[in-house]
């Protein structure tokens, strides 16, 4: 095995098949440099302290992968084909998976996924158009820029518990309400509103940090095009049309992953606060899900299972947003 | 190529061996080794707590003084979690506290049964079908845990009422409601469902006026009927109370702890379906609206051959695990736990109904006197008989109850298949 290792010094296979090339262009330029390595291979034998640095030197981080995350990754599967109470460690094959998919809550979570990938836009655009407005200096500006970031340090148990007093039955978003002439709203009693009520406070709770993202990326922009631009006479929808989307176009894409990532996995305290998965089950997502099954209606392989569908779609939106950054990334 | 086909071998092969696993290893055993206890529990750092446990402690150091004892208090929202953890992993303490019913009887296996080694105390202590199943009792009960129904008696007396005489049928009950609401602007029900606990609360406090003594010694003995009448009732009285407007606003968004009781502290209600220990209680109340104020009356009698008799469980208790060392040992910490003098330090500091029926109560105040006096015609809780599963779905469908969104005949035809399957 060791003789087919490339020699020392010539590059990991990753960087070797480079994705963003065509692909015969790619297999091309592969077969070119391994016949290259090939040949210096075979012209000089390195020593053989020198042939195996390169293991000895990935082997800590192949082993922390392999044994921490790797392996309990597979355990975690494998349990989740295992049964719960009476059939604790015998072997049930796809029950589990059936129960899932027949419960009405784990429907209503995943439901509620497919719901929060299309709010994501929403979840992007309020960061970016307030950065804009900081970015263009609006009266008060250097304010708002440490006020909207103020809530990013608060944990959701205290975001939950002020929004749980605010958007109380008899709290003060109904009296405002009221007070406009409008009907008091069971914001987290209804279970038509209360996923948009919790998905509002965990946007104006995470905000703050994908407006500073922004902002860094506005210190990217030339300014001189923006100038050019008014010189030109163009209105301030056609300046962020033309000039800022298209100049901040990676910084996009960034913030659009990293919020559908906090999206998906960091509302849990949130819902554990503000609404515990009710009303009516209406706002369970599947890491919640999870929490459940496993500590209060102790079925942990039952939770292994939902996992495991987690996992499923977290690597599959992973996958298309690589590709999709890739994609955009051969563009530049 | 080759080398990517063994790592990948290499990776699959644990998937490919499923259903070989289990998470408990058979024969491990954990807990304080020779000579010592560890107890897990969510009192034994509670101010209120701490004479008892000292009382717990002293009496088990008389019995066996070479033994040391440590007590780890778990925050209570995280509890099961962690000793699920335990359980699977078949270590973990050696004495564990447990809430009556569903929490019990689900980790029941992990328990060991102990009708031998507490024979002494069954007749002393109540409340021992929660924490029994399948014929073995599993934990010795420390308090007992119930759902009176309480009232304000100042309200009453505001409302031109008789405090003394509460209501005996529901008619004359939501007579009451319609005074109190008139001449106080009171609601009648305090009612948080936000967790899906009012519906539970709801069942037990007014089932037994509702329910016949055969319906509700059936449903208690496993042989529930969700289509009989007195059990159709009760469903329909919580759609109705609702509708008719006697509930405070946004029920599904109020949280029972501690919202609804806050309401009934306040006396922005004359009705509340509480506790008997812990939270929520007579001593609770009192300290808000005043101990002389706070009444408790039996369920109002809504369906003809209805027999009201206090709702009642074994609420807390300590069993021991079964991969324990020693089990006489740890029974015998558990009597300790449960002995008279813990018990009498227990209900006089943390207010909790303590389930040594030998404590003389009368010195509490007269809520608490009235609610001792019904222990001896009490029976076991509607609610607490029902498995966690169908629990969930009735908090879930109650929510759906009350927003409209679920008729009274499917809600109940949805429960009796989940209790069934349960």
């Amino acid at each position: 095995m060791p003789s087919e290792a490339p020699p020392f010094g010539s590059p990991p296979a990753s960087v070797r098949a480079d994705a963003a090339r065509p692909a015969e262009e790619t297999a091309h330029a592969a077969r070119i440099r391994g016949a290259r390595g090939r040949r210096r291979g075979s012209g000089q034998r390195l020593p053989r302290a020198e042939r195996l640095a390169p293991y000895v030197l990935v082997a800590p981080a192949v082993l922390i992968i392999a044994g921490l995350r790797l392996y309990p990754l597979a355990l975690g599967v494998n349990f989740s084909f295992t049964g719960d109470g009476d059939r604790n460690g015998q072997a049930v094959g796809w029950d589990n998976y059936a129960t899932l998919f027949a419960d009405p809550l784990f429907v209503e979570s995943m439901r509620n996924v497919g719901l929060l990938v299309l709010l994501l836009p929403v979840a992007v655009a309020i960061p970016g158009i307030l950065a804009t407005f900081v970015y263009l200096r609006v009266p008060g500006h250097r304010v708002y820029r440490s006020v909207y970031f103020f809530p990013a340090v608060l944990s959701p148990v205290i975001i939950g518990a002020i929004f749980n007093l605010l958007l109380a039955f008899d709290g003060p978003a109904n009296a405002l309400l009221g007070a406009a002439g409008l009907g008091p709203v069971d914001w987290l009693g209804d279970p038509g509103v209360a996923i948009y009520a919790v998905v509002a406070v965990h946007i104006w709770a995470t905000f703050g940090m994908a407006l500073v993202v922004f902002l860094a990326g506005f210190a990217t922009l030339d300014t001189s095009l923006i100038d050019a631009a008014r010189v030109d006479g163009a209105s301030l929808p056609l300046v962020i049309r033309h000039v800022i989307v298209p100049g901040l176009s990676r910084t996009i894409q960034f913030v659009v992953v990293t919020t559908m990532i906090g999206m998906l996995t960091s509302m849990f305290g949130l819902l554990y606060v503000m609404t515990g998965g009710g009303p009516e089950g209406s706002t369970y997502l599947p890491e919640y899900y999870i929490w459940f099954q496993q500590g209060q209606m102790s079925r942990p392989a039952l939770a292994s299972a939902a996992s495991t569908v987690l996992f499923g779609v977290m690597l599959a939106v992973g996958l298309l947003q690589l590709a999709i950054l890739r994609r955009s990334g051969r563009e530049d | 190529m080759k080398r990517r086909a063994l790592w990948s071998t290499a990776l699959i092969a644990p998937l490919a061996l499923y259903g070989c696993g289990s998470a408990a290893e058979p024969g491990s055993s954990g807990g304080g080794g020779e000579g010592a206890l560890v107890v897990w529990d969510w009192k034994s750092g509670d101010a209120t707590a701490e004479s008892y446990i000292e009382a717990a402690k002293a009496d088990f150091a008389e019995r066996h003084p070479d033994v040391e004892v440590e007590f780890v208090a778990q925050p209570f929202d995280q509890y099961y979690n962690l000793l699920g953890t335990a359980i699977q992993s078949g270590e973990g303490p050696d004495v564990m506290l447990f809430n009556g019913g569903g929490q019990l009887r689900d980790r029941a296996d992990a328990l060991l049964p102990l009708e031998d080694l507490l024979a002494e105390d069954m007749d002393r202590l109540a409340g021992w079908e929660a924490f029994s199943a399948d014929g073995h009792v599993y934990a010795a009960p420390v308090t007992l845990q119930g759902h009176p129904v309480y009232y304000n008696k100042a309200l009453y007396e505001q409302a031109g009422l008789d405090p003394e005489a509460p209501p005996a049928t529901w008619d004359a009950f939501l007579d009451n409601c319609d005074a109190i609401a008139e001449a106080t602007g009171a609601d009648c029900f305090a009612m948080g469902n936000k967790e899906g606990y009012g519906i539970q609360f709801f069942l037990s406090g007014l089932g037994s006026g509702t329910l016949t003594p055969q319906e509700y010694d059936d449903w208690i003995a496993g042989d529930r009927d969700w289509n009989a009448p007195g059990v159709k009732r009760i469903f329909e009285l919580w759609v109705e109370t609702e509708q008719a407007g006697l509930n405070n606003d946004g029920v599904n968004s109020t949280a029972m702890f501690n919202d609804e009781f806050a309401l009934f502290d306040a006396g922005e209600a004359a009705h509340v379906i509480g506790l008997m220990s812990d939270v929520g209680h007579w001593k609770e109340f009192g300290e808000f609206i005043g101990a002389e104020n706070v009444g408790v009356m039996p369920a109002p009698v809504a369906s003809p051959g209805a027999a009201p008799s206090l709702p009642y469980d074994g609420g807390i208790g300590y069993g021991v695990a079964e991969w324990t060392d020693d089990p006489e040992l740890a029974a015998d910490l558990v009597r300790s736990l449960t002995s008279t003098a813990a018990l009498e330090a227990f209900y006089a500091d943390a207010g909790a109904i303590a389930a040594d029926t030998t404590i003389d109560a009368s010195g509490a105040g007269p809520a608490a006197a009235a609610i001792v006096a019904q222990i001896p015609t009490g029976k076991p809780a509607l609610h607490v008989a029902l498995s966690a599963e169908t629990l969930e779905l009735m908090g879930r469908l109650s929510q759906q109850l009350l927003s409209g969104s679920v008729t009274v005949d499917d809600a109940l035809a949805q429960l009796a298949e989940s209790d069934q399957a349960g």
